[in-house]
């Protein structure tokens, strides 16, 4: 096989790696104890994960089976085998790339980008042993004994807590702090690899010798009931669900016990274990506490999982917590009596960043952002309509073909080629053969703000908040990657600020010199919004579009001279439907006098209904987020 | 004839001259990592990268294999190669240009990984695997315009063969690997989106460009394109000596290069700056010490000093400084020297 070919010196040596001491642990265990089949090395980008990962080679006999992120379905179960359907006109199996991996190493670089079903189903596959296929006339299984090795870095996607337990163990890692010696290892190694590596290859022999000596104790290693007591009550106390975490911890302990020549289990061995066992299986939602104690437990996890690096962080965020209040304040000296409207025509408020509420979203609750995104995951794929896009699968074509998958096409035809004609050609392909491919690509949602930029909403410093309230929702976009555009509309028209874009640094620089004033054409904004979305929508077919209205519904600026603006722009509303167009309305207005206006426009638009003044960090998460996914 | 036949010379590039250092680095040490290109249209981006073409040195591979596998490297060899070695067969060596191979963005997966060859399979009932542009990009330059608009599922192909240097290919009925070893370059215009955080780190260095504003500048920019377009053969041949330099300089400093030696005050000196700018990981240490030394190189000198340090730190700093959600990342320039000072 290729990747079995590859030698040592493409990959740097295993006892080179400074740090990354739980990855080691990690590894070691999985090499030692059959029982530890699936290990996930995580952390941010560059701490060496994939170097550790691939540095197994220098310590173990097994070959290492690479798993590439574009693999397909069959390649990696099996399917059925063209070259033997050819010649015998029946299908046979042929195993896919778990079959080669039997006996050996599996790694899985980046696996939480891969599709979830894969995932799953590779991780069933290695947990229970076999492998089973039931596709084109095949059903089969074979038996599969490896052992997992993968990495993932969060900062793109986390994977679905359900994913995550099947991980015996997820080993996380920050980076070395004697970055000096990091780089002078690796400054040698890629000055001569062969020889850098030589120069460990007695290191790398004790390593071998090692593993080679925790195997034979691992049998007669035990564990008392003491010990096991206390691994149920660990895992109780942070809510691990199911009992895969203290089966993991178990077995865990009992091999770091073997790989430190003792037959029994002591203490030490079930705390590191359960470091190595227990961080991805924390439960991080108990029933919904009061928010400021979560915010400190979450903390507190953050401290002990990510250590200091992490630590400093989150206060650094904390800072800005103390000018909260300072705008506030600020406003209410500031608030001009109503007749100067003119004077504030042209006025730029600054965002409302501090504004209070909406702001504690946006950077105090990293778990919680998390939590949604990979909830998030299920509307990412959509099935792509031109030939761009994932070969996700294959169907009987439903018109003509114009994108043959020539792979499910030719073994259709396998099958019958003993009783076809074929000339001088090795297959005859008939038109009953042809499949065609399924793609799938990963799809964002646009989110359109269309903002009430008129002096009525400057003048009661609302803009303030209603920037603060699009800024919260744009840092979620961030993290999921949406597109974000923006319109406003004030004096007698309506502007596109900015186009949807995946920018959230520009739009939020649109979003700072958005300017307000004048008066308010909300007729024509709902036109020209709905005009836009129906184009854009047109041309991002399996997009989930979204228009977020922010006004109070109040209207002064009609499209026909003459009628009333208010109840203009609620016939408009009422006309407008455009297909995979969703809208949201949240209604700015304030105070006692609140008139309806807006919870009109969105019935008449099919929209949802929510007041700027309600959406504090709870209901917007539970809220705009929720109908957004 | 169109000038559209005809690439602008590199050597003819008015200012940008952070770009250009950029790719030139790379040119001369690969594993730097490629360079990422940020900036508004119309600012030389593109002709930049095409043009580096001329100017690139001839690298020796085995002759007669698709992959043009590095004789080198025989642990890196594609299947067919390692099957000759395995065999004893004595592999030819020979000598080719180094490309600038595009990655266009309306690529299919199949073009870019490689997929099954349809005639051979056909005619010969047997599988066999059809090379694609992972293929073409080993040992060449691999380009990426627009690479902020790659679809998701081929930027996950770049990653792996980025990680790796080896290209795995697990589709369609073939299973094979090859070496994929490139600098790969990527041009992006940031108005029209973010890069995909981890892609973003894989770009050894990056470059913001902007448009030149001195007046002066601007006016030479026009003169030489002008030039250029009226007769774009003669343009070239005027320049040919030039590049012939340019080629050579980097020739050069590729075995310069690898005379340098790691010393310890410019480690500290390196992880100085990255522990002062807060960089995660320890890819911008590597990569910067790589810069340093290839600037050494690309000067003839055999040494690392300061300066080198200094000229390459932005360029690995910029797109790896942690930045929250609304900060735009800049490296100001003022607080380096500041740091640099003080080490």
């Amino acid at each position: 096989m290729p990747s079995d070919a590859v030698m040592d010196t493409t990959s740097f040596p295993f006892s080179a790696v400074l740090g990354m001491d739980d990855a080691k642990k990690a590894i070691m265990c999985a090499l030692v104890n059959p029982k530890i089949k699936c290990v996930l090395i995580k952390g941010r980008s560059g701490v060496a994960k994939s170097t550790i990962a691939r540095s197994v080679r220098g310590i173990c006999e097994k070959s290492i089976v690479n798993v590439p992120l574009n693999v397909a379905n069959e390649q990696l179960f099996g399917g059925m085998d063209i070259e033997s359907a050819l010649k015998t006109g029946s299908p046979a199996l042929k195993k896919g790339i778990l079959g080669r991996a039997d006996g050996n190493l599996i790694y899985f670089d980046d696996v939480n980008l891969a599709d979830d079903t894969l995932t799953m189903s590779l991780l069933d596959s290695i947990l229970c042993g076999r492998v089973i296929i039931e596709r084109e006339g095949i059903s089969s299984s074979y038996s599969v004994d490896a052992a997992l090795i993968a990495t993932m870095n969060p900062e793109e996607k986390e994977m679905s807590d359900h994913i995550m337990d099947r991980f015996d163990i997820c080993a996380n890692s920050s980076g070395e702090e004697r970055k000096d010696e990091v780089l002078r290892r690796n400054m040698s190694y890629s000055d001569d690899p062969s020889l850098f590596c030589q120069s460990y290859s007695e290191e790398e022999e004790e390593i071998k010798n090692k593993i080679k000596r925790a195997k034979r104790i691992l049998p007669t290693v035990r564990i008392s009931d003491d010990l096991i007591q206390i691994i149920v009550e660990l895992c109780g106390k942070i809510g691990a669900a199911g009992h895969r975490g203290d089966i993991s911890v178990a077995n865990t302990a009992m091999t770091l016990a073997a790989l430190n020549d003792r037959d029994e289990v002591i203490k030490k061995d079930v705390e590191e274990a359960a470091i190595l066992c227990l961080s991805h299986r924390r439960n991080y939602s108990p029933p919904p506490p009061p928010p400021e104690e979560d915010e400190k437990e979450e903390e507190e996890q953050d401290q002990e999982e990510e250590k200091e690096d992490e630590k400093e962080q989150n206060d650094d965020k904390n800072e800005p917590e103390e000018d909260w209040d300072e705008p506030e304040k600020d406003d209410k000296q500031d608030e001009p009596p109503p007749n100067m409207e003119g004077m504030l025509d042209e006025m730029l408020f600054e965002i409302g960043e501090q504004f209070k509420v909406i702001d504690f979203l946006g950077q105090g609750d990293k778990k919680r952002i998390k939590k949604t995104k990979s909830r998030m995951g299920r509307r990412e794929t959509v099935e792509s309509c031109d030939s761009t896009g994932r070969y996700s699968g294959y169907r009987m074509p439903r018109e003509r073909v114009s994108d043959v998958a020539l792979d499910a096409t030719i073994r259709e035809a396998a099958t019958h080629q003993r009783s076809r004609e074929k000339g001088s050609m090795a297959i005859n392909i008939e038109e009953s053969d042809l499949r065609e491919k399924v793609r799938e690509r990963r799809s964002g949602c646009t989110i359109m703000f269309v903002v009430d930029a008129s002096g009525s909403i400057g003048v009661r410093k609302r803009m303030v908040a209603v920037k603060g309230a699009i800024l919260s929702m744009l840092r979620e976009s961030y993290v999921k990657r949406d597109r974000v555009g923006m319109m406003a509309f004030r004096r007698s028209s309506t502007e596109v600020i900015l186009p949807p874009t995946k920018s959230v640094e520009y739009s939020h620089r649109k979003l700072e010199e958005l300017p307000t004033g004048g008066k308010t054409p909300l007729g024509n904004a709902l036109t020209e919004a709905g005009c836009y979305m129906a184009t854009y929508s047109k041309h991002h077919p399996g997009e989930s579009c979204y228009v977020v209205l922010l006004t109070d519904g109040r209207a002064n600026v009609p499209m026909e001279s003459g009628s009333d603006a208010i109840s203009e722009a609620q016939e408009i509303a009422e006309k407008i439907k455009i297909h995979g167009v969703k809208w949201i309305v949240i209604d700015v207005a304030s105070g006692f006098k609140r008139f309806n206006h807006a919870k009109e426009l969105a019935m008449k638009l099919e929209g949802t209904y929510f007041r700027l003044d309600d959406l504090n960090a709870e209901n917007l998460s539970a809220g705009v987020k929720a109908l957004i996914s | 004839m169109s000038s559209e036949n005809f690439v602008y010379p590199f050597t003819k590039i008015v200012g940008q001259e952070k770009m250009k250092k950029a790719l030139l680095l790379n040119v001369v040490d690969p594993t730097i990592g490629g360079v990422l290109i940020k900036g508004e249209k119309g600012t030389a981006k593109s002709t930049a990268v095409r043009s580096l073409a001329q100017i690139l040195p001839m690298r020796e591979n085995v002759s007669n294999c698709v992959f043009r596998c590095d004789l080198s490297r025989p642990d890196t060899y594609c299947p067919y190669c390692s099957e000759k070695a395995a065999k004893g067969v004595a592999l030819e060596p020979i000598n080719t240009e180094i490309r600038v191979v595009e990655l266009p963005l309306s690529a299919t997966e199949d073009r870019v990984a490689g997929t099954l060859d349809i005639e051979h399979i056909l005619k010969t009932g047997e599988k066999k695997f059809e090379p694609g542009i992972l293929a073409q990009a080993n040992g060449n330059l691999l380009y990426v315009d627009e690479v902020n608009l790659l679809d998701d599922h081929l930027v996950d192909l770049l990653l792996d063969s980025a990680a790796m240097g080896r290209n795995y290919v697990e589709r369609e009925g073939v299973s094979f690997s090859h070496p994929s070893r490139f600098i790969l370059v990527g041009t992006m215009n940031p108005e029209e989106g973010d890069l995909r955080p981890q892609l973003l780190d894989r770009f050894g260095l990056s470059v913001d460009v902007k448009g030149e504003k001195d007046a002066k500048f601007r006016a030479e920019v026009v003169k030489r394109r002008l030039k250029f377009d009226e007769d774009p053969a003669a343009y070239i041949k005027a320049n040919e000596e030039e590049a012939k330099e340019m080629t050579r300089r980097i020739t050069d400093a590729k075995l310069l290069f690898k005379k340098i030696e790691t010393d310890d005050d410019a480690i500290d000196m390196v992880v100085g700056i990255t522990t002062h700018f807060g960089v995660d990981g320890h890819r911008a240490d590597i990569t910067m010490m790589k810069a340093a030394k290839a600037n050494a190189a690309l000067d003839g000198r055999n040494e690392i000093d300061k300066d080198d340090i200094r000229e390459v730190a932005d360029l690995v700093l910029s797109h790896r400084i942690r930045r929250r959600p609304f900060e735009s990342s800049v490296i100001d320039a003022g607080e380096l020297e500041e740091c640099l000072r003080t080490l």
